[in-house]
């Protein structure tokens, strides 16, 4: 879907139409000797913002969090769908955990630390480079459209406006799974949704408590979301258009999201239960 | 939902109580526990009732599946409802996995995850037939599970990779998840798995039915024997992107069987589908034209699609022409040389082999040390594909005689060297020559040597 898929069509040739079996051949002729069914594969963008104001707890709250997240999301894609992970901070610069995404099995967070100032746009923009089919999408096999989590508690520095328009040209942002997390008063809700496209996959958190569970609420409705394919007919009894089913994961994740947050906001329920 | 502590009791509808003792794992419609109920272990299935349409409608069904009992034992059925919460959840209580079992799902990933619970690493452990004998018996198994069900009149509506359990060294098969099962032409919600689902479902102009049980069948059997997508090559592939649009597409009103003859536009893409493309050149044509058969003409004609027992009978030929060659080579005899309507000769070693020909069947079965009679070819409406009646041995007295040893509980009449018919009794066994004829069933089915 991205513009650069165009040129890989080229890549992909049709299996030889050679049906005269030649029985002496050298090949493998195991009925068993099967590899692996080929997956379709989904990365997870983390993009976290790392500026000054994110040290002390918030940042301790959040590498804690993600140390634990990884096993839950491992369990989610261990069927039939291979997940990787991406990890980009933004702070004065921009910078991958990894150099390329790193599949979940394999994936250790490495602890951040904060300091400087909210390069947003920048960070969009280098989301909009690597998720290419020449870069960080390359799986060689079906993808399913990226689930990307920004995670921020301030205003940014520099024009995320230019950086989002940048953004908002790639088809992979466009069909993925777009969720946000707004960390304490400074954090602008309404601007995150500009980078969601709705307001249905932000969320807020204004402590550390919070902070944990709406990582663990967003994370791991997006990776249960971004790596099963819909099912497609739900309450249908007519054909389904294009239009009909148009980013109807994106929907499922706003319900899902607003469905388990509001359960957060009752007190009856303790913080260890809805997961 | 509400979710259930370990160590938390749980009602069951007819009395007693159920202990929660662990968390086994989670689907799109709720958790399973690992419970204790009458000092044994069960899996205890609990909804998340939340997510579905009629509670009370679904429970009733899975009470009414309860009452009716499994159509056989290749089912791992529901055995007790519990009772309600306050808030309406409930769950029911099934036989666990035996531990001789692996998830389809890992058969097809030729591997499972073992977690190490102290450290949390993930360990690959290799999972596959040890076989192509027991992988032929899961396909029969596969088909005849769903032929006894479609003939209690139900439907399995959601038939796709987790739904089932094999043992990789026998061919046993498992049914689970057997909550969806319904009275055919009923359906409480589920539409079922993308990829296994009949494209009209996903067009969403069907709902899921024993017409549509029967595609999602030829999907698992597909998968089973060729480890790839029928739907899934190079048309599918330049998509890159598997869009919501590019699904109903795909698996909808454009689905394209990836070996359709008629039309090539996706084929498997090396590479990605290697197994696919490897396997396709190894099966007999009558297993080709009838996944040929379902998905081109079945994709989009409910009644083109084949019956359980179409499948059943054919596999139970394919697994009587495997040969195991004495150079290692195990393989059907479309991969062999065929020599003569009556002998293949193996490509690689020169082996020959000599068949046997059976009164009631075309095909012939290949002769080779440890080559099998199974009570199924004698009996065409018995569910039994696991019990053998006779094989093929060398003699132990003297080396290098072949003979066809009686395993069965039946004598049989056989026609040995010198002319005369003689009883062979259970345990006994008839050299392998020229004029060899047997007579299983008092004589209505016919074994002979002769080309």
């Amino acid at each position: 879907m991205s513009k650069n898929s165009k040129d890989n069509k080229n890549d992909v040739k049709p299996a030889a139409v050679d049906n005269d079996l030649d029985l002496f051949d050298d090949f493998d002729d195991d009925p068993l000797s099967a590899t692996s069914v080929s997956r379709k594969s989904l990365v997870i963008f983390f993009v976290i913002d790392t500026s000054g104001s994110m040290k002390g707890t918030k940042i301790g709250e959040l590498n804690t969090v993600m140390e634990e997240l990884i096993p839950e999301i491992r369990r989610v894609g261990e069927a039939d769908t291979e997940v990787k992970v991406a990890v980009l901070t933004f702070s004065t610069g921009v910078k991958w955990m990894y150099s390329e995404p790193v599949a979940i099995e394999d994936f250790e967070w490495s602890r951040l630390s904060a300091s400087g100032v909210t390069s947003m746009g920048e960070a969009f923009k280098e989301l909009s480079l690597r998720m290419s089919r020449n870069s960080f999408l390359n799986s060689p096999s079906l993808s399913f459209a990226p689930v990307i989590f920004l995670m921020t508690d301030g205003y940014p520095s520099d024009d995320y406006k230019e950086g989002l328009k940048v953004l908002s040209a790639n088809s992979w942002y466009k069909f993925g799974l777009k969720a946000a997390l707004g960390i304490g008063n400074e954090a602008n809700d309404e601007m995150l949704a500009e980078f969601t496209g709705t307001p249905d996959t932000v969320v807020h958190a204004y402590s550390g408590n919070q902070l944990a569970q709406m990582i663990k609420i967003v994370a791991v409705t997006a990776s249960q979301i971004g790596s099963k394919s819909m099912t497609l007919a739900d309450q249908n009894d007519a054909e389904l258009s294009d239009e009909d089913v148009y980013a109807s994961k994106q929907k499922m994740l706003g319900q899902q999201i607003q469905e388990l947050v509001n359960k957060n906001d009752s007190d009856d329920i303790s913080f260890d239960s809805g997961w | 939902m509400t979710d259930l502590k370990i160590g938390q009791e749980v009602e069951l509808e007819y009395g007693g109580r159920a202990t929660i003792t662990g968390i086994i794992g989670s689907g799109g419609q709720g958790v399973v526990y690992s419970a204790d109920y009458n000092s044994t272990s069960w899996a205890l299935k609990w909804y998340d009732i939340t997510k579905m349409k009629d509670p009370q409608q679904f429970k009733n069904n899975i009470k009414k599946n309860i009452d009716d009992g499994a159509p056989s034992n290749k089912f791992l059925w529901p055995r007790y409802l519990t009772k309600s919460l306050s808030d309406g959840s409930f769950g029911y209580l099934m036989e666990l996995k035996p531990d001789t079992f692996d998830t389809f799902v890992d058969i097809l990933n030729t591997y499972k995850l073992k977690v190490d619970p102290l450290t949390g690493k993930a360990m690959k452990q290799d999972v596959r037939f040890t076989n192509l004998t027991s992988m032929i018996t899961a396909a029969i198994n596969i088909a005849n599970a769903f032929r006894q069900l479609h003939r209690a009149g139900k439907s399995y509506q959601d038939l796709n990779d987790g739904g089932f359990f094999i043992n990789v060294d026998t061919g046993a098969v498992l049914v689970c998840d057997c909550d969806n099962i319904a009275p055919d032409g009923s359906n409480f919600g589920i539409g079922g798995k993308p990829g296994y689902m009949a494209p009209e479902i996903v067009r969403g102009v069907a709902r899921p039915d024993v017409q549509t049980d029967k595609y999602s069948l030829a999907v698992v059997l597909f998968k089973l024997l060729f480890r790839g997508d029928p739907l899934e090559g190079e048309k599918v592939v330049k998509d890159v992107c598997l869009t919501e649009a590019a699904e109903l597409s795909h698996y909808g009103a454009n689905a394209q069987f990836v070996y359709d003859p008629d039309d090539d536009s996706n084929r498997p893409v090396r590479g990605i589908h290697d197994n696919v493309i490897k396997f396709w050149r190894m099966y007999p044509d009558y297993v080709k034209d009838a996944f040929i058969r379902s998905f081109t003409v079945g994709l989009t004609d409910p009644g083109k699609r084949l019956i359980e027992k179409e499948w059943q009978q054919l596999f139970i030929r394919l697994r009587s022409e495997v040969i195991a060659c004495p150079c290692g080579r195990k393989n059907y005899t479309s991969m062999f040389k065929k020599v003569d309507d009556a002998t293949y000769e193996c490509p690689k070693c020169g082996t020959v082999f000599s068949t046997l020909k059976f009164s009631n069947r075309e095909s012939r079965m290949p002769l080779y040390i440890g080559s099998r009679i199974y009570e199924c070819e004698l009996d065409p409406e018995t569910d039994d594909f696991i019990t053998v009646v006779g094989e093929l041995v060398e003699n132990k007295l003297k080396p290098g005689v072949l003979g066809l040893k009686n395993v069965s509980d039946t004598p049989w009449r056989v026609k040995m060297p010198d002319g005369m018919f003689y009883d062979i009794e259970p345990g006994k066994g008839c050299p392998i020559w020229q004029g060899l004829e047997i007579q299983f069933k008092n004589g209505m089915i016919t074994a002979s040597v002769e080309p």
